[in-house]
């Protein structure tokens, strides 16, 4: 009895520990059966994903090469998370082609990325895609470039053409007081019970840090001329555009001019027709093209600036790099695979493929993209708007310094609990005493 | 003496397999309990982002909880809620058990209606509240402005957020406390009640006199368990306000979710909920003192 006993809890313990095993390494392994190939891990969106599918096979046709095995990053709550458990779990990708600019320092400083200016062939791509701006924007603290800018998604204003037509306008108001007018006019009661129900616009009231990404940032950069929030470890956005631009913020709210609801999933007030504009990037062509209502026009204009802002409008450009994690056995080979995937003729197929911008310099003159932004319109606008862009400084903390100031936007610019000028002055406090701390 | 190893070899045996039996569970509460709780307190001492090294910084992670106003909020937060959530849960709970209790029409049907929002996914009815709760497009504001009524700012007015979590989180969980009741309530045995109406009890008194004195374990059990349970509060507020408006909804657990995995402040996330899980352990022996005093009177 004893013995059937023994044999059944070591017969059973054995089968559970191979299944635990199984499904354990299962998990584990991402790379391909080949262990020689490359991974290559794109962001889950279908158009990327069908980029990356297409310009792996081209890649390998080639031959004579190491070829590239291509997956969409796993599922998660988000890509950072996701990045973060394979970087612990020692199954990052080679490659990873989604990474946001504002992360990547985080990365670095952890000395899990290779730095890309020691390989071959790195000059000659920055040379090609590259200003000198964005170079300096993409150079880590240390001196070395660990991400190559690969797209851009810049944030415009997104406006209902309608509305010209209603508040007699030749185009959409540029500067804060025709904005402000404008949004007084357009605010309105339609069914009668006493509450505005037609707003010019309105901004996230969720506190997530990327939500400024949205708003504030871009307005900020629109009135300063592009200047950083962080320079030289210190907070620097205390200055009159910060103040303005969270006076102008808060003047929609307090005045009734923009909408405190809380959008949920699914719901679309810009569609409906009940906002008359936003602040958005190209991905709201292909929705709006898929969803919107018959005879329903827009436009895009840049972000709205100071009254006596004179110069380009600057504005976020959400950018997004690609990076070669240090697990990778021949990064020299998959700085060559990266390289391919960015000549012109596969920048113009992303650009064909995903409706997103890639970042190179001259965009809109080029004569192998003139066929695809001229059957493109809109896209052509923001090609133009990409001359006046950044991204983000480069801090490992940039997470918790945007949620500084989505708590002071909230105060200030929803809530009316603080004056612009308090809050920014807080922000600013907040952001030095985290980065004094922490770096 | 034989008889005495014969009798010890026996016991050895017996223990040997007692041992094999529940290590299973020794192992799996080693593994993903006990580790996990050493490796924790381990961390409170430590700066670590996952990535990079571990930085030892003694006790610096609980000064700056001390000093830590959004933490002290989150937990004023967190009891707020389950100052409505509770005594809200137990009412509806212990009315919706007494009416399924009653001979109605439809008695099954209503039984799995109440229940259904217990097994529906948080984050499905969450966004569905969220929709309800809409101030300009939401049924719920429509409906009041239809009979003339204000609309209320349901998830953007500081003071009322929280309430309105409050009432969503009690009708997805009221569900289960109802069959916890309705099981209690069916555990009382009918002659109580007929000697009492036959010394002439009001239903009122009865209620008072026979049944909360009768269903009183139950009650302490659904107050312990919608404690624990409010004390977790993290998918609503979460999908719903992120924390806000100016922070009316940041509840314990979603600032340390923050901190461990928005921000990869592992070891002062670690020390956050050190003393959380202290603060829960407090209030429930309270509520258990509480209880057991009551039933000693």
């Amino acid at each position: 009895m004893v013995l059937i006993f023994k044999f059944k809890w070591f017969a059973s313990l054995k089968v559970g520990m191979a299944l635990t095993m199984l499904v354990l390494l299962g998990s584990c392994n991402n790379k391909s059966h080949d262990t020689d190939d490359l991974t290559y891990w794109t962001s889950n969106n279908g158009g990327e994903i069908a980029f990356a599918q297409q310009v792996t096979a081209l890649w390998n046709k080639q031959g004579g090469q190491q070829k590239i095995a291509f997956q969409p990053i796993p599922e998660g709550q988000s890509s950072e998370e996701i990045l973060l458990a394979a970087v612990v779990a020692g199954t990052t990708p080679d490659i990873y082609s989604n990474i946001w600019q504002g992360l990547v320092e985080f990365y670095s400083k952890s000395g899990i990325l290779v730095a890309l200016d020691t390989l071959k062939g790195f000059k000659e791509l920055i040379a090609e895609r590259c200003d000198a701006t964005t170079l300096a924007e993409i150079t880590s603290s240390d001196g070395h470039v660990y991400q190559l800018p690969w797209k851009i998604n810049p944030i415009m204003t997104i406006y209902n053409e309608a509305i010209l037509k209603e508040l007699e306008l030749d185009s959409f108001p540029a500067s804060y007081s025709d904005y402000l007018k404008a949004a007084k006019n357009y605010s309105k009661d339609t069914n009668g019970d006493g509450h505005v129900d037609h707003w010019l616009g309105n901004t996230s009231m969720k506190l997530a840090w990327y939500q400024r990404l949205f708003n504030f940032y871009p307005l900020y950069l629109a009135a300063s001329g592009g200047m950083p929030l962080i320079k030289d470890g210190k907070a620097v956005f205390n200055n009159k555009y910060g103040i303005e631009v969270m006076t102008f913020l808060q003047s929609l709210y307090q005045n009734n001019y923009f909408s405190r609801q809380v959008e949920s999933a699914g719901q679309d007030l810009f569609i409906a027709g009940r906002y008359g504009s936003k602040w958005t990037g190209p991905w709201e062509i292909e929705y709006l093209d898929k969803f919107k209502r018959p005879g329903f026009q827009y436009n895009f204009t840049t972000m709205p600036v100071p009254d006596a802002h004179q110069g380009p409008v600057y504005t976020y450009c959400d950018p997004k790099g690609v990076v070669i994690f240090n697990t990778c056995k021949n990064p020299q080979k998959a700085f060559d695979f990266v390289r391919f995937m960015m000549t012109e003729k596969n920048d113009l197929l992303f650009l064909h493929t995903t409706h997103q911008l890639p970042r190179r310099k001259g965009l809109d003159t080029m004569a192998s993209f003139k066929n695809y932004f001229d059957t493109h319109p809109h896209m052509k606008g923001f090609a133009r708007q990409s001359h006046f862009v950044r991204g983000s400084d480069v801090s490992p903390h940039m997470i918790e310094v945007l949620d500084i100031i989505s708590q002071e936007y909230e105060a200030c610019v929803i809530y009316q609990k603080k004056s612009p000028a308090k809050a920014i002055e807080d922000a600013e406090k907040a952001v030095n005493i985290l980065l004094k701390t922490l770096d | 003496m034989i008889k005495t190893s014969i009798h010890k070899t026996q016991k050895n045996r017996q223990q040997g397999a007692a041992i094999k039996m529940v290590s299973p569970y020794l192992i799996h509460l080693a593994v993903f309990v006990l580790f996990p709780v050493l490796f924790s307190i381990f961390l409170t001492f430590h700066q670590w982002n996952i990535i990079s090294p571990m930085k030892y910084t003694g006790l610096d992670n609980y000064l700056h909880l001390v000093n830590d106003r959004l933490f002290w909020k989150a937990i004023i937060n967190t009891l707020f809620f389950l100052v409505i959530h509770i005594p809200l849960q137990l009412v509806v709970a212990l009315f919706l058990a007494w009416l399924l209790n009653e001979k109605i029409i439809l008695r099954p049907f209503f039984r799995a209606s109440f229940f259904m929002p217990v097994v529906i996914s948080g984050v499905v009815v969450t966004t569905m509240w969220q929709q309800l709760y809409g101030l300009e497009t939401g049924v719920l504001n429509q409906l009041l402005t239809a009979i003339g009524l204000s609309r209320v700012e349901w998830l953007s007015h500081p003071a009322m957020a929280m309430v309105s979590i409050a009432i969503m989180a009690t009708w997805k969980n009221v569900g289960l406390y109802t069959i916890l009741f309705l099981v209690g309530l069916q555990a009382v045995p009918q002659s109580h009640y007929e000697a009492a109406r036959m010394e002439g009890a009001s239903p009122w008194q009865q209620f008072w006199y026979i049944t909360l004195p009768a269903i009183n374990p139950t009650i302490f059990m659904v107050f312990v368990l919608s404690t624990i349970g409010g004390f977790s509060l993290f998918i609503e507020p979460y999908i719903m306000t992120d924390g806000g408006p100016l922070n009316a909804t940041l509840s314990a657990m979603l600032y340390i979710y923050r901190q461990a995995f928005g921000y990869y402040h592992m070891g002062y996330a670690a020390t956050l909920g050190l003393v959380f899980a202290l603060l829960i352990l407090l209030v429930v022996a309270i509520q258990k003192r509480y209880v057991e005093n009551t039933e000693n009177a």
